[in-house]
């Protein structure tokens, strides 16, 4: 009979197998105290996880270890997520941690208030970044899990008020690890959807159930969102990050929905109102219009066109005779001036004037007569030229000088024969 | 008028409400703009009281659409 002798190495194996193959220890959620804590040169951390009657070798990795936000040591309650494998070389089984957060809602709380602080610094949740949330959306995305109340709640309540509008699901974790890398990554994959309004949130649940709503990056992405955010996390105490970055913040998730869609009670009477104001508007004006053409048809005037005759044929007859009198008193004006000339003196006196004149014609010629110098001759006076100059001075004259003189009537030349002086 | 959405469609026909109400339109243009708007009228609440329930979705795995029912 041969029997079938494994050697250490393969038992060892064969266990690292079945661990590894094994659904629900290949992620555990494990809470424990710190116990041997060795933080490696290499990165890598070594530390037991122990109760009060139990400990299990953990090993997180440097890949894992660098993400971690606290210092972990000794004596201190932590949360880990991880999976369960063997270490075939010391025969032993240890939890392979990816992440450790410190266990105690203390220290959420003040994580809390850390991120908050800072978020309120960088102006995320300033009112002025908040966008408006439409009021009648045609499509409406949701980021949350798949299961459990709040999905359904949101989705009976919008098919419930507002029928028409359809809703998407962007199925994510909501609670572990995982979540919030999950919840940021489906928050953008819904933002480039071409959504109206986008609702983020999971039902109730305690201060770590809730706690991914409270990571900055969740924080950053709801930010980030060109999308209307509508933030429904847990019950209407709970206050996450989310909420404060959130667009609008809704208490529940059925609260989201309801804040996301008007009911179609209220849409038709809205519809209504705006009938009923245009019907009453344009009977009014139909009315007022009838009224005014009523008005006019009454009026005076059209009810004696001739009236308005009779007014301008009196006008023109009164600006008819105004005229005539004008005109008649302008001719007799020019008469009167007629009348004035044909009166004047000098037209009926014409020989008075010439008689004037001639009396006038003797004064004048016999004052040339006295100025011409040839009426001196008469009286016996002669003139002596020389060389066509007359002399008034004998200094001009010299002996023999030929001069002409002329008299009233004739006139010689001579010689002058002595300048006497 | 189609690719108006419910939203833009409503909005319209406040305005048009307003601007009848202002009285500064002309009787014609008034029965135009009232025609306008009672077919607008119609147009929403067609589209909310007439209009199929939408289907939920939800975005799978492969990044498709498929229908949803919560459970």
């Amino acid at each position: 009979m041969e029997l079938n002798y494994l050697t250490v190495g393969e038992l060892n194996n064969y266990i690292k197998g079945v661990l590894e193959r094994d659904a629900f220890l290949n992620r555990v959620y494990l809470k424990g105290e710190i116990s041997n804590f060795k933080n490696h040169t290499t990165g890598h951390f070594y530390f037991t996880l122990k109760d009060d009657t139990s400990r299990i070798n953990a090993v997180m990795f440097a890949s894992a270890a660098r993400n971690i936000e606290f210092k972990p040591e000794d004596g201190m309650n932590v949360l880990v997520v991880g999976r369960i494998s063997a270490y075939p070389v010391a025969g032993s089984y240890q939890i392979y941690v990816e992440s450790m957060q410190p266990d105690g809602i203390g220290n959420l709380y003040i994580e809390f208030e850390k991120l908050k602080k800072k978020l309120e610094q960088k102006g995320l949740f300033r009112p002025e970044h908040k966008k408006r949330i439409p009021k009648y959306p045609s499509r409406i995305g949701v980021v949350t899990a798949p299961t459990g109340a709040a999905i359904k709640d949101i989705m009976s309540t919008i098919k419930r008020r507002f029928p028409s509008c359809e809703v998407i699901l962007f199925p994510s974790l909501v609670q572990g690890a995982s979540a919030a890398p999950n919840i940021v990554e489906q928050i953008k994959k819904a933002d480039a959807f071409g959504l109206d309004t986008l609702i983020v949130g999971r039902g109730g649940g305690s201060i770590e159930d809730l706690w991914a709503f409270n990571e900055e990056i969740v924080a950053n992405a709801i930010y980030e969102c060109n999308t209307p955010v509508i933030s429904a996390v847990g019950h209407e105490i709970d206050f996450t990050i989310a909420d404060f970055v959130a667009d609008l913040r809704a208490p529940t998730p059925t609260g989201a929905a309801e804040m996301a869609v008007p009911t179609v009670m209220d849409t038709l009477n809205i519809i209504n109102q705006y009938k009923i104001r245009l019907n009453k508007n344009i009977k009014n004006m139909v009315n007022n219009k009838y009224i005014e053409l009523r008005n006019l048809k009454q009026s005076y005037i059209l009810k004696n066109p001739m009236a308005m005759y009779e007014v301008k044929m009196q006008k023109l007859d009164t600006l008819v005779e105004q005229n005539n009198r004008v005109i008649t008193a302008i001719i007799d004006n020019k008469k009167i001036q007629l009348d004035k000339v044909k009166d004047a003196y000098i037209l009926k006196n014409p020989l008075t004037i010439i008689d004037g004149c001639k009396k006038n014609y003797d004064v004048l010629l016999s004052t040339l007569k006295a100025l011409n110098p040839l009426g001196i001759l008469e009286k016996g006076y002669s003139v002596v030229k020389k060389e066509n100059e007359i002399i008034k001075d004998i200094k001009k004259l010299k002996k023999d000088d030929e001069l002409n003189i002329k008299f009233m009537k004739g006139e010689i030349k001579a010689t002058v024969k002595e300048i006497i002086k | 008028m189609k690719s108006k959405s419910f939203e833009e469609n409503l909005n319209e026909l406040e305005a048009i409400v307003r601007e009848l109400e202002s009285g500064n339109v002309e009787l014609d243009k008034a029965i135009e703009k009232y025609t306008e708007a009672m077919k607008l009228a119609k147009v929403c609440s067609d589209k909310i009281t007439k209009a199929t329930e939408q289907v939920n979705k939800i975005l799978n795995e492969d990044n498709k659409l498929e229908e949803f029912k919560a459970e």
